[in-house]
């Protein structure tokens, strides 16, 4: 096979990438925005959507930013097939990223190549169906252990499972950040202390908060700006 | 019937199921589209099935990890649905935020199985799904013109713009972080009356164990060259910090 014809398989297999990707992008969003509708019909009880608005406002937009950022640096990377693959099996940051740098590094194929888009395609779905196998496995034999699970003793687990995560990522966000947490901590923690209150609305405080941060590695980023500049 | 029954019935495990099954049978086609495009393309066929085997070993670690922060949120949510959104499109520290988000719209001090009742669950759910839909969303409207306009151009999104870009992302991480740590300290300090100090303490214990916990796991990792605690060091770090208000629970 010439080149040209090895063009022409490649555009008609990126083509058809295109449409299949579109297709089970747009299925799989529908599924999974519909299935809080289909489990509210089985557990008799819709979602109640102001609450799901609100939420949205004060903690969705945060992602909603990430969400836009991770698209625009990882689709390159990835290309047409193992872009829309990574985007709907998720785990991006944490493992899709890393698998399919190291696979193209392992084969040396460069970004925006057909071996690069074929090697990341096939790295992105063999870690994909190697996540949903582990999990459906450990779900199965999570079943017999759910008496455990719900007893009374390890109810206080469960019920912090929001402050061991914060605790984690605190230690990992604010180490070498300390400039910028320290402030947003502090007042924060002022905020909640002096207004109890505040603490059922923590995710609406995300907003100024965030922007503290924001501003702070903004100054900061000007500043050392000016310091290479001189 | 419990709530965590409910959520634990065999219909929600047949839904999430039918769900992860489908996504399944996508990564397969895919898998089997990029394979033969490779070998109509002249690649060669043991450096693709290194890749493959590669991506595989890779994968394990790090999809224990996942699964323990479905043990993690099975307690409040039932199994099914943190398998759901574990296995598709999710991220632990997402699912994590967004329910408590959620949690905390439906008139839910935490995100518990105590307070959980069907129509917080599937608000909660709701939300989970709708937060997390940007990749999806964008790419089914604008990858075919994004990656055609870059023409392989080889660029990964890495100029001076995106030096700021990183920073802020990083940022609003870190404000999020601090507005939940400050209210475990307010709740502490005042949740029982100004500067009283006799407010729920466990919260504040939780995240510092935990924080602990990630510290022994950044030290292991990047000191004592065991790189492959990194799969495991949030998903640990939480699991211990759970232990821990067993413990303080039990001993207090």
């Amino acid at each position: 096979m010439n080149e040209q014809e090895k063009r022409a398989v490649f555009e008609r297999y990126n083509e058809r990438t295109h449409i299949i990707g579109r297709v089970v992008s747009v299925i799989t969003l529908v599924l999974l925005v519909g299935a809080p509708f289909v489990l509210g019909v089985i557990l008799g009880a819709m979602p109640d959507v102001g609450a799901v608005a609100k939420g949205f406002v004060s903690v969705g937009l945060v992602w909603m930013v990430s969400g836009v950022a991770e698209y625009l640096i990882y689709t390159p990377m990835l290309g047409a097939g193992g872009g829309y693959l990574a985007f709907i099996t998720g785990n991006l940051i944490n493992m899709k990223i890393p698998c399919a740098i190291s696979a193209r590094d392992m084969v040396g194929a460069k970004t925006g190549t057909a071996e690069n888009e074929v090697i990341s395609t096939l790295s992105i779905a063999a870690s994909s169906l190697v996540t949903i196998l582990v999990l459906a496995l450990g779900v199965l034999l999570l079943v017999p252990l759910q008496p455990i699970l719900q007893s009374e003793v390890l109810q206080p687990a469960f019920a912090n499972v929001v402050p061991a995560l914060f605790g984690a990522m605190a230690y990992k966000y604010f180490r070498g950040n300390m400039k910028i947490a320290v402030t947003p901590l502090v007042v924060m923690s002022l905020l909640f202390i002096l207004v109890p209150s505040l603490t059922g609305s923590t995710s609406f405080m995300i907003i100024p908060s965030g922007a503290m941060a924001i501003a702070i590695t903004w100054i900061l980023y000007r500043h050392e700006r000016k310091s290479s500049d001189k | 019937m419990t709530i965590l029954s409910q959520l634990n019935g065999p219909a929600i495990y047949a839904v999430c199921g039918g769900i992860v099954a489908f996504v399944a049978v996508i990564c397969v086609v895919f898998m089997i589209r990029a394979w033969r495009a490779g070998v109509a393309l002249g690649m060669d066929k043991t450096k693709m099935r290194r890749v493959i085997t590669s991506s595989v070993t890779f994968t394990i670690l790090p999809s224990i990890g996942i699964l323990l922060g479905v043990i993690a949120l099975s307690g409040s949510l039932g199994t099914p649905w943190p398998w759901l959104r574990l296995s598709v499109v999710g991220a632990l520290h997402y699912e994590t935020q967004v329910a408590q988000a959620a949690a905390e719209q439906v008139g839910m001090s935490s995100l518990s199985a105590a307070e959980m009742t069907p129509r917080a669950f599937t608000t909660i759910a709701l939300l989970m799904s709708v937060c997390i839909i940007w990749g999806m969303l964008l790419s089914t409207l604008f990858s075919k013109r994004y990656l055609k306009k870059l023409g392989g151009s080889g660029s990964s999104g890495g100029g001076g713009a995106a030096g700021f870009g990183d920073k802020a992302m990083t940022a609003m991480f870190i404000g999020l972080i601090c507005a939940y740590v400050g209210s475990y300290i307010g709740g502490f300090v005042s949740g029982e009356g100004l500067f009283t100090f006799s407010g729920d303490w466990t919260p504040l214990a939780v995240a510092g164990v935990s924080a602990l916990t990630m510290a022994g796991c950044v030290y292991l990792s990047e000191k004592k060259g065991m790189a492959w605690l990194e799969s495991f060091s949030i998903a640990g770090s939480m699991l211990v910090g759970m232990a821990a208000a067993v413990l303080l629970r039990l001993a207090v």
